[in-house]
């Protein structure tokens, strides 16, 4: 293996950007992974590593902090597809998936858990798998949590906001923790969601893609692949478009041809690419269903004297007390504009809730949800994925009772009151007594104000090839060198952030394709 | 025949009334057209009135400029929807009239008491449509009137200063559209990086959020 490169060497030979295109072009290499986020980062890192050429190709633009807008929506429209705005039919379930150098990882919380054991052995039991389990994939996870220096929210950057949920958890007699974060040297300035201006977070941007880089990898960004090439069992390379930053317009067409390809997109576009190239790896029909979300509830509390809540990591607390209900507990904070959205009203009652904004803490939870299923299905045109989703009425109850649970932290905390976010119930609530109304209510799907970034299981593994898409290590049981790496390949919801197993599977699917090389 | 003319011109006449007649607006927007400025101000201005907790009204804030920023940002599928509601919500009161003397005009007409009570009646309907309609409406402006600075300031909710470290990233990445060899770094410009010393709460705010030089000077001490 040749020593590393310099960072200059690596962007005059390994990176090409928008304005560098001035042709249709062909390139060739041993690997080549579509899409940049935690998982295809961590794939194209470890081929470099080994001393394989790999492309590692990208829809999105690298953003730099000049890039980055601090404003919500503005932040979103940039870095997110459709804007931000994309959202599920069936139930109306908000969803995004960014489109940037790095994925997800840009404007994500950092926040990375291990699921614990239970529900690795779950997988195992209902999926057909015999090699995923906690202990077999801890070495994986700690690779990763080596290398983005992985570690637990440090008090000083914790802020009122997420400490309050600490003391409220401390009351009620619930476990907590700081939240472990891909973080180094994090200044509590709650800005995760529109680019981490302190060059803390550890994204993809700025940590598996320089150093794959330096290593001898080729990254090429506004780079839309739309389609698989493939000839009998082998998948052969990939073609598309150029498309210009921000705009999409479309541009130059490309091809890359490797040995092995490996698919990265995110859940909701790999489906899309494999349905473009001729229904590829679908002989078990499951590619694109199988839907599943965290789909996530918040409440705010305000409190009689100021929180600040802008100052403290963004989301530094949690509590896994209520994993096996179905539900994980979280801190929050979103910009000013974000976070006030949900706030009731018009006129000066209004502006008498924006007044109670510095006073605010949010906290949510996010639910595991494996009974409300949906569909990723690609349109008559191009790569926007056509997303259907059903909340099940028994997965409702589990972020009733969460929205609950919220509630009496909110009000052990102190809180003097609470906007639980749901229609059709009062807008604030003042106190405990006020707030059963939550528990005794027939709360609806439509009632809830929920989201669901995390998204999973639609090209799912499955030890039965006529029941699933990949095997335990992402190849796709119809071809022989055709991989997937995102979190699509999730056999069901992991009850935790999904990005850190996201990148502890990519971890091992590597090994695997090193193997097979 | 002569039933068609008049429906014609009862048409025209709707027509007219609907989309003609609205005030030029003082400056050029790239999406809005007239129609909508004048939607946005008068909905801002009863969405965030004048003397209330936060001393900064919606129409201070120019929620046209930003619904313009967002609007050009988007793509064309999701700007065409947000201006369909836009649409929905300046004429619907012609045919669903406001309560009160001439409420059957479009909303930007009718008088500041009687948008308040169409608002109120958007945003209390138990009509799951109706609500979420005034729900997006509300959070676009929300968006507009919580982004701008001086309503951040004013809540000591804006962004912290604090310099951006320079890491092997910066060498790596141009601005976006630029081209890399516009990148000016090198690396002797790296610098050490963030150690994790929290933001200083009591600090200055980000320039883009810090009063500017004309303000201050026009603010009472
Ligand atoms: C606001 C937000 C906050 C979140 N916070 C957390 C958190 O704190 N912790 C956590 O664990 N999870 C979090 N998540 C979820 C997490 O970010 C995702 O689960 C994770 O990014 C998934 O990684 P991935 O590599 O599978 O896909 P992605 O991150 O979606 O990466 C896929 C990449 O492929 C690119 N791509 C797609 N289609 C094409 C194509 N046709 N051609 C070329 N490139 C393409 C995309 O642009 C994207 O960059 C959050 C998500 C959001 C939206
Ligand atoms: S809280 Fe601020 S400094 Fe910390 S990782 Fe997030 S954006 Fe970076």
């Amino acid at each position: 293996m040749s020593a590393p490169r310099t960072i200059a060497a690596a962007r005059n030979d390994g990176l090409r950007v928008y304005a560098q295109y001035d042709g249709d072009f062909e390139e060739e290499a041993d690997v080549l992974v579509v899409g940049s986020g935690p998982s295809g980062a961590v794939v194209a890192h470890g081929i470099a590593a080994a001393g394989r050429s790999v492309i590692l190709l990208e829809e999105g633009p690298p953003f730099t902090p000049q890039d980055y807008e601090f404003e919500g929506s503005l932040s979103m429209a940039r870095t997110m597809r459709e804007a931000g705005l994309r959202r599920t039919e069936g139930t109306i379930l908000p969803t995004m998936q960014a489109i940037a150098l790095g994925g997800g990882s840009l404007v994500n919380s950092a926040i990375c858990v291990r699921p614990p054991a239970f529900i690795f052995d779950q997988w195992a039991e209902f999926f057909e798998l015999e090699h995923t389990s906690r202990e077999v994939l801890d070495p994986h996870f700690d690779a990763v949590e080596k290398f983005l220096g992985i570690a637990p929210t440090p008090e000083n950057v914790q802020g009122r906001r997420n400490l309050l949920m600490k003391e409220a958890c401390d009351k009620l007699g619930y476990s907590s923790e700081p939240i472990a974060r891909n973080v180094r040297g994090c200044k509590g300035s709650g800005e995760c969601f529109t680019g981490c201006r302190a060059r803390a977070k550890q994204s993809m941007d700025i940590s598996y893609i320089p150093e794959a880089m330096r290593l001898g990898a080729r990254v090429l960004t506004s780079v839309q692949v739309q389609r698989v090439l493939h000839e009998g069992r082998r998948a052969t390379g990939v073609e598309g478009q150029v498309v210009e930053p921000l705009t999409g317009r479309p541009g130059h067409r490309f091809r890359v041809r490797a040995g092995t390809v490996v698919l990265a997109a995110g859940c909701m576009a790999t489906p899309v690419l494999l349905q473009r190239s001729d229904d590829l790896a679908n002989r078990s029909g499951q590619v694109g269903r199988n839907l599943q979300f965290h789909p996530g509830v918040a409440v705010a509390g305000i409190f009689p004297d100021v929180v600040n809540p802008q100052f403290g990591a963004t989301q530094g607390w949690q509590s896994l007390e209520f994993l096996r209900d179905g539900f994980k507990l979280e801190t929050l904070w979103a910009p000013p504009p974000v976070s006030a959205v949900r706030m009731p009203g018009f006129g000066k009652a209004l502006l008498e809730r924006f007044h109670d904004l510095p006073y605010l803490a949010n906290w949510d939870a996010i639910g595991s949800t494996h009974r409300s299923l949906g569909t990723v299905k690609a349109r008559r045109r191009g790569m926007k994925p056509r997303l259907k989703w059903n909340f099940h009425h028994e997965d409702v109850k589990i972020l009733t009772h969460a929205l609950w649970v919220i509630a009496e932290l909110f009000f052990a905390a102190g809180a003097r009151k609470i906007i639980p976010g749901v229609m059709g119930l009062p807008p604030e609530m003042h106190s405990l007594d006020d707030a059963r109304v939550l528990q005794t209510h027939p709360i609806k799907a439509r009632d809830l104000i929920s989201a669901g970034n995390h998204a999973f299981c639609t090209t799912r593994m499955h030890g039965d090839s006529s029941l699933g898409v990949v095997d335990e290590f992402g190849r796709c049981h119809d071809l022989d060198n055709l991989y997937i790496a995102d979190t699509g390949i999730f056999p069901r919801c992991p009850s935790v952030n999904p990005m850190f197993t996201g990148m502890a599977l990519a971890h091992r699917a590597t090994q695997r394709i090193l193997e097979s090389l | 025949m002569s039933v068609l003319i008049v429906v014609l011109v009862l048409l025209a006449l709707l027509v007219r009334r609907a989309f003609f007649g609205y005030a030029k607006p003082d400056r050029e927007f790239e999406i809005l057209v007239p129609r909508e400025v004048a939607l946005i101000e008068t909905t801002a201005e009863v969405m965030f009135p004048a003397g209330g907790a936060i001393p900064f009204s919606g129409l201070d804030a120019d929620l046209p400029g930003y619904a313009d920023r967002f609007l050009s940002a988007i793509e064309p599928g999701v700007r065409r929807q947000i201006r369909a509601l836009f649409a929905l919500f300046e004429h619907v009161t012609m045919f669903f009239p406001a309560p009160g003397w001439n409420g059957g005009k479009r909303f930007s007409s009718l008088s500041i008491e009687q948008r308040e009570i169409v608002l109120q009646g958007w945003s209390s309907s138990p009509n799951f449509a109706r609500q979420l309609v005034f729900t997006a409406l509300r959070a676009v402006l929300t968006m507009g009137y919580l982004g701008h600075p001086e309503v951040l300031r004013r809540l000591r909710l804006a962004p912290y200063a604090f310099d951006s470290p320079i890491v092997e990233a910066d060498l790596l990445y141009p601005k976006i559209g630029a081209h890399p060899d516009m990148i000016a770094l090198s690396e002797e410009d790296l610098t050490p990086p963030s150690d994790g010393t929290p933001v200083d709460l009591e600090g200055p705010v980000h320039h883009l959020y810090a009063e500017t030089s004309q303000e201050v000077a026009e603010s009472p001490p």
